[in-house]
């Protein structure tokens, strides 16, 4: 019984946090409940027996994508006025409830961890990381060797449309 | 991994690792002509190893798992890689004169054919995510090439926001699908009609029919069409309108076949809404286009509803009648269509923009009477008047239609051809009105486009007079993959 009660405390979080991250009307902010969302699917991957997507979810989505998403959102935030504009950014009012939200899961995996019946949360069994990685180099290789070529078209694509023209650039080196 | 396995996916090997030659050889050398030649050789050279693929498969080959390859798929490979050879001809005058660096489009082109293969072979939703999503990723970045004009990358954007909410319906579908059914292999895709399961499995099937119906623009979900078309690049837009369809109607039946999906009954009707829907609204917004790229646009909406037909009647219908007609029609697709964006992206060639008005078409037979004939043999194939591949094509989807009794389709094919031929004809009656006095010259074009506009020209109407050995072609291939 516990570990649904777990699930659904998890579920509540996630959802709450990602309609909080849409209808936010600063970009910041809305990053801020992302992470948080990002964050409670991780704890579900867990409460389902896959310590090893919920790593993969943390590392991969709340630290690498969420933090070059913070990356843009900086960039275009450049100017005088935008440094009194991210002074405001961080009132209390802002981080208070997604740290509560943050702690609500906290105490989910706290829960479950010293419980120890997280296992038995869903009708799976434990997948460790070695059987991943085994299922990856040899049943679907072929699926590793496509999301290789999948990334070699995002790369390529994004090369050519944002790299910056050698006209521009001569312009630029000119007017220096 | 066997060596037989290596054979079998020897084509696409050879196109990806074609793809990383050219990428090397255009981070040493940057030469537009090299990047060409290189391309052209890897897209040749893969279509040489489907003939090694054949010899080590007999009906059909499971490969991981997450691809079979038969007859079947090789027939759209090499389609796919023949529209790539096309594409890539038309691609250097057009891309050669506008942009300063034009060698990564080459390698776009290969990962976008290579991820159509994928798709077009996937019998898995793995695989065909990852298909679907290389095409994809691909097509955003070549619609977007020009990126100092300003519409490619609005095409390109509107493309990228419509298309990525497609992707994640059709994700979203999976997930239930997989809850429900706990597999992700097509064939395995059976849920019992007592399965307490069978309502988030039908919404599953539902959503991915949604995402499907939209990467093949079909109504309701054609709104990004048109657009898209018109903005992107005349050769990029041949591309899309022909590999990228053509990619997704393999799957489609493909996924039909594996998972009788359209047994149940409140699919299969969702599907005839949309499959009426395209071909008469397709046909509808194509009356007054004054713009060829959005005319061709609603054109194609509409040559989807056909095909999809062929694709309905897959349970009353003799299989591989089915087959033939699917095969049938996306081949002469891809040759009208590829010589119809072939005509607007040569007239481009040294313009600024794509010389994509009706207006500027007026009085083509006394200026051009090459291009004019080709043009106006695409017209007469897309409208379906007999003595042109489009006839046969759509003479095979009538067929299959009253072998599946699937009466209210066929008369939806009857009612949208009937208002096709009123804006095909009007093309062909803007092609021989006199020329004004002071209208602007023609543009300049050159020889390389001209010549492969007027072999597809040709090839729409010797298939049309003379189509028995594509008929017989397709129909051993179908045969040979065990139907």
């Amino acid at each position: 019984m516990t570990p649904l009660i777990l699930f659904y405390v998890a579920g509540f979080v996630t959802l709450a946090s990602a309609i909080l991250a849409i209808t936010r009307t600063n970009a910041s902010h809305a990053l801020i409940y992302l992470v948080v969302a990002l964050l409670a699917i991780a704890v579900i991957f867990f409460l389902l027996g896959s310590p090893f997507a919920a790593a993969l979810q943390i590392v991969v989505y709340a630290g690498a994508i969420v933090v070059l998403f913070l990356f843009v959102v900086m960039m275009l935030n450049l100017g005088k006025s935008s440094v009194a504009r991210e002074r405001e950014l961080l009132t209390r009012g802002i981080w208070t409830l997604p740290s509560l939200l943050a702690l609500v899961l906290f105490a989910v995996v706290l829960f479950a961890l010293v419980s120890g019946d997280h296992e038995a949360g869903a009708q799976a069994r434990m997948i460790e990381p070695k059987e991943v990685g085994i299922a990856l180099y040899t049943k679907y290789v072929l699926a590793v060797e496509l999301a290789g070529v999948l990334l070699l078209a995002a790369l390529v694509g994004a090369y050519h449309l944002g790299r910056r023209y050698l006209a521009d650039r001569r312009e630029e080196e000119e007017s220096s | 991994m066997t060596l037989t396995d290596l054979w079998v996916s020897f084509p696409l090997i050879v196109l990806v690792g074609g793809t990383l030659v050219l990428m090397i050889g255009v981070s040493i050398v940057r030469t537009h002509k090299l990047a060409l030649g290189l391309t052209l050789l890897t897209l040749i050279l893969s279509v040489a190893a489907h003939d090694i693929a054949l010899e080590n498969i007999t009906t059909g080959y499971e490969l991981f798992g997450l691809l079979n390859v038969s007859g079947i798929q090789v027939f759209f490979n090499v389609l796919f890689l023949l529209g790539a050879i096309v594409t890539a001809l038309f691609a250097y005058p057009y891309f050669n004169e506008r942009m300063e660096r034009c060698e990564e489009f080459y390698i776009l082109l290969l990962t976008a054919t290579a991820g159509a293969m994928v798709v077009a072979a996937a019998t898995h939703f793995a695989s065909f995510i990852l298909g679907l999503e290389i095409l994809s990723i691909s097509l955003y970045a070549m619609i977007a090439y020009p990126r100092e004009s300003h519409q490619p990358l609005e095409a390109a954007a509107k493309y990228l926001v419509l298309s990525a909410v497609a992707s994640s319906a059709i994700l979203m579908g999976v997930a239930l699908v997989y809850a429900a059914s706990g597999t992700m292999a097509f064939a395995e895709l059976n849920i019992s009609p007592e399965s307490g399961e069978r309502s988030y499995f039908l919404l599953g099937q539902a959503l991915i029919c949604v995402g499907i119906a939209f990467k093949l623009s079909l109504v309701p979900f054609h709104m990004w069409t048109p657009d898209v078309y018109q903005g992107a690049p005349a050769v990029v837009t041949g591309y899309v309108a022909t590999v990228s369809k053509g990619a997704v109607i393999a799957l489609l039946i493909n996924y039909v076949q594996a998972t009788e999906v359209l047994s149940y009954t409140g699919v299969f009707y969702a599907v005839v809404f949309v499959a009426v829907a395209s071909m008469i609204v397709g046909n509808l917004l194509a009356l007054l286009q004054t713009n060829l790229k959005r005319l061709l646009a609603y054109s194609s909406i509409a040559h989807l509803g056909y095909l999809l037909i062929a694709v309905l009647v897959v349970n009353t219908a003799r299989p591989e009648l089915v087959l033939e007609t699917v095969l049938l029609y996306v081949a002469a697709y891809f040759i009208i269509t590829l010589a119809a964006f072939g005509i607007v992206n040569l007239t481009s060639e040294h313009a600024t923009e794509d010389n994509e008005q009706m207006e500027a078409y007026t009085g083509l037979f006394w200026r051009n009477p090459l291009l004019a004939s080709v043009l106006t043999a695409v017209a007469l194939a897309l409208a379906g008047i007999p003595l042109t591949v489009g006839f046969i094509a759509k003479f095979y989807v009538f067929a299959a239609g009253v072998e599946g009794t699937a009466w209210a389709l066929v008369w939806a094919l009857l009612i949208g051809s009937a208002i096709g031929v009123f804006y095909y004809l009007r093309l062909i009656y803007t092609m021989v009105k006199q020329v004004e006095p002071g209208a602007a010259a023609l543009p300049q074009v050159g020889t390389q486009s001209v010549v492969a506009v007027t072999v597809l020209g040709l090839l729409i109407v010797v298939l049309g007079v003379y189509p028995t050995p594509m008929i017989d072609m397709i129909r051993t291939i179908v045969q040979a993959s065990g139907f």
